[in-house]
């Protein structure tokens, strides 16, 4: 599978960018509505957590760069699985009438929004620094130069989550709907509206939230971008077995049902 | 695959392990079977069959979007399939980014579609529009963009199916001389079209499919000239089956109207409604057939000879009648038209059931469908019956001349002219 997405690269630049020019051809912003969505977001939550409801989650201040910091990398894993659901399905022409490679396109759906992703950074890290060296908070660091190892472990999670779900979307539709409303519950299983401190005396909630496998990786980001920490060996080994094991299952659910993809989208 | 998949549900593929085992469709219709042959480097090979005969799905099974569930492929060479133009192709940016997006599709790098660039806008002959989006493309400038893309992936296998129909006819005969130069070159064609004339012009042998069947295979002109009369054959039977449910339904609405009038007038208003049928019914055509070579029939032959037969039945006694019959296009052009008054018959008395016959020794039509009108009226117009499109025929002819009239007729020249061998 890895093998025949780096043969196709050229493939999957070339339509990932197709994906990128697409969404913003024709609107007077172009990329710069990348910046302004976030940037929005973190005026929002500036004004409501720190200004309307002050300090209530403990520990991570200020909130909207806390909040914002796990918010980017979970937009990025659930657009990703979404567009990727359905990027199969919603591509029935190509795969039925041309000689094409399907694990191409959900895969293009995660690069896509790794994109969106990147082009948000700069507004976090503007923030980041506003916080640090003008209000003194003790956020950010040195540590986010190991950012790209922890986009290097969520891609393949994310990739193997989407190859699995998007073959399965084709020959059950059910499977878009059920992920929708699954992501909608694990958002709220996953530490990005409080820290995982905040949780530790509700022991049932700390458990789910543990065994919520999306968690290891939102706090690779927190720890890197917000905290500016270096985040624990465990934490690094939670996240890379988490995405192997992903990466595995999606593949061969992938190539199982590659057999009939064709015939079925 | 066929109409027959059916979508099971999440629960019971998980149910029955079909996840691990590989989803397989429960119901299937089978679209080719038993369909063997081979096409040499440099051939030109065509398929030819009515819709739906797998036609597609094979040339789907040598691209290799399809797999076969039984049987093998075996193809030598890069492939191009020319089945949907534009693959991938995003409404929203240009068509020179597109360009590049249905090169990779069809495996070409960006470094092979620079070299191509040119030479693939000046084949599709978009050079003016190549910076606007695809969305304000027409769709024949859509396909001819898709085209320029695909024949230049300088393909070993060039797979066409159905595609030079679109596109202005000037395109299309460039398209055709790029096919030629790329055959001449050694490459080898799989082509699908439903107009004979092409595979004759451009294959050098052709395969015909019937319902997934290889039903002849061979030298294109035979193997066309066979389906023709297959299809004509199918066709008759149709026409023939139309006529009998019309019949029948004539039947019926006889009844019927008797049994109206015995009730009252209502019935009778009703069925003058109908826009088919007229008249007071003082007498009434019973059937009309369509008669050649002894016996009924409805697709004929150009040049052959015919006969219109009406069978009318006078519910009184009549002394002022005129039986007609007039023949038009299904689009409603009147081709030829006549009756008994206009030839110069004085209507004396009719009585009881009659056959009147309209013979034709030569039906000197061109090919096409025709439809029938017959009628029964008085002299003054007024309709005792009037059945429109009471029959429908379709004609064949040796060469597919303009129009509906097909006169004998050759060809004579004198001077320093001079013809090659057919095709």
């Amino acid at each position: 599978m890895l093998a025949r997405l780096l043969h196709f690269r050229g493939l999957l630049f070339t339509l990932t960018a197709r994906e990128l020019k697409a969404r913003y051809r024709g609107s007077l912003l172009g990329f710069f509505w990348s910046l302004v969505n976030p940037l929005l977001l973190l005026g929002v939550y500036t004004l409501v957590f720190d200004v309307v409801f002050r300090n209530r989650a403990g520990g991570a201040q200020p909130y909207a760069v806390f909040l914002l910091g796990g918010l980017f990398p979970w937009i990025w894993f659930s657009t990703a699985l979404l567009d990727g659901t359905v990027s199969l399905a919603a591509n029935a022409g190509l795969l039925r009438k041309a000689v094409f490679p399907a694990e191409v396109l959900p895969a293009v759906s995660v690069l896509a929004s790794l994109a969106h992703y990147l082009l948000a950074l700069p507004v976090l890290l503007a923030a980041l620094l506003v916080a640090r060296l003008w209000l003194h908070h003790p956020v950010g660091g040195w540590s986010i130069l190991l950012l790209p190892f922890a986009l290097l472990l969520q891609l393949p999670f994310t990739l193997g989550l989407a190859l699995a779900l998007g073959a399965l979307n084709v020959h059950f539709k059910d499977v878009r709907d059920l992920l929708a409303n699954l992501l909608t519950l694990l958002f709220f299983l996953t530490p990005i509206l409080y820290p995982l401190e905040s949780i530790a005396a509700v022991r049932p909630l700390r458990l789910l939230v543990a065994a919520n496998p999306v968690t290891p990786f939102i706090r690779l980001h927190q720890e890197l971008l917000f905290f500016g920490r270096v985040p624990a060996p465990a934490l690094w080994l939670q996240a890379a077995g988490l995405a192997l094991l992903a990466w595995a299952i999606g593949s061969w659910l992938f190539e199982r049902l590659a057999q009939t993809l064709v015939e079925a989208v | 695959m066929g109409p027959g998949f059916q979508l099971r549900t999440l629960k019971s593929a998980l149910l029955e392990g079909n996840l691990v085992r590989g989803l397989k469709p429960e119901e299937a219709i089978a679209a080719l079977v038993d369909v063997s042959f081979t096409v040499a480097r440099g051939e030109a090979f065509g398929f030819i069959g009515s819709n739906g005969s797998g036609k597609s799905t094979l040339l789907k099974l040598v691209a290799g979007i399809l797999r076969p569930d039984a049987g093998r492929v075996l193809v030598d060479g890069r492939v191009a399939a020319l089945i949907e133009l534009g693959a991938g192709f995003h409404p929203e940016i240009s068509g020179r980014e597109n360009v590049y997006i249905n090169g990779a599709v069809l495996g070409l790098s960006r470094r092979e579609v620079d070299a191509r660039f040119d030479r693939i806008v000046e084949f599709s002959g978009l050079a003016d529009f190549i910076d606007e989006p695809v969305k304000t493309y027409s769709s024949g400038m859509y396909v001819r963009l898709g085209f320029a893309v695909a024949i230049h992936t300088e393909p070993d296998v060039l797979l066409v199916d159905e595609v030079l129909a679109v596109g202005d006819e000037a395109f299309a005969h460039r398209c055709l001389r790029k096919i030629e130069e790329l055959l001449a070159g050694g490459r080898t064609l799989l082509l699908v079209s439903h107009s004979l004339a092409l595979m004759e012009g451009v294959c050098d042998r052709v395969l015909w499919l019937d319902r997934g069947v290889a039903r002849m295979v061979g030298e294109p002109r035979r193997v066309a000239d066979a389906y023709r009369e297959a299809v004509a054959e199918e066709e008759g039977r149709r026409h023939l089956e139309e006529k009998t449910r019309q019949d029948e339904k004539t039947k019926q609405e006889r009844g019927e109207e008797q049994a109206a009038r015995t009730g009252g007038e209502e019935g009778a208003v009703a069925a003058a409604e109908t826009p088919r049928r007229w008249g007071s019914r003082q007498a009434e055509i019973v059937g009309v057939r369509l008669l050649a070579g002894g016996e009924e029939r409805y697709h004929l032959r150009s040049g052959e000879a015919v006969a219109v037969e009406l069978q009318v039945e006078a519910r009184e006694p009549l002394d002022d009648f005129v039986f007609g019959i007039a023949l038009s296009t299904p689009r409603g052009l009147e081709v030829w038209g006549t009756n008994t008054a206009l030839e110069g018959y004085q209507p004396r008395r009719l009585e009881g059931t009659v056959r009147v016959r309209v013979d034709c020794p030569e039906l000197l039509l061109a090919a096409g469908e025709y439809v029938l009108d017959a009628a029964v009226h008085a002299r003054d117009g007024a309709p005792y019956d009037y059945r429109k499109q009471v029959l429908s025929f379709s004609v064949t002819a040796p060469t597919a001349e303009i129009g509906v009239y097909r006169p004998r007729h050759g060809w004579h020249f004198e001077g320093a002219i001079v013809w090659g061998a057919a095709e």
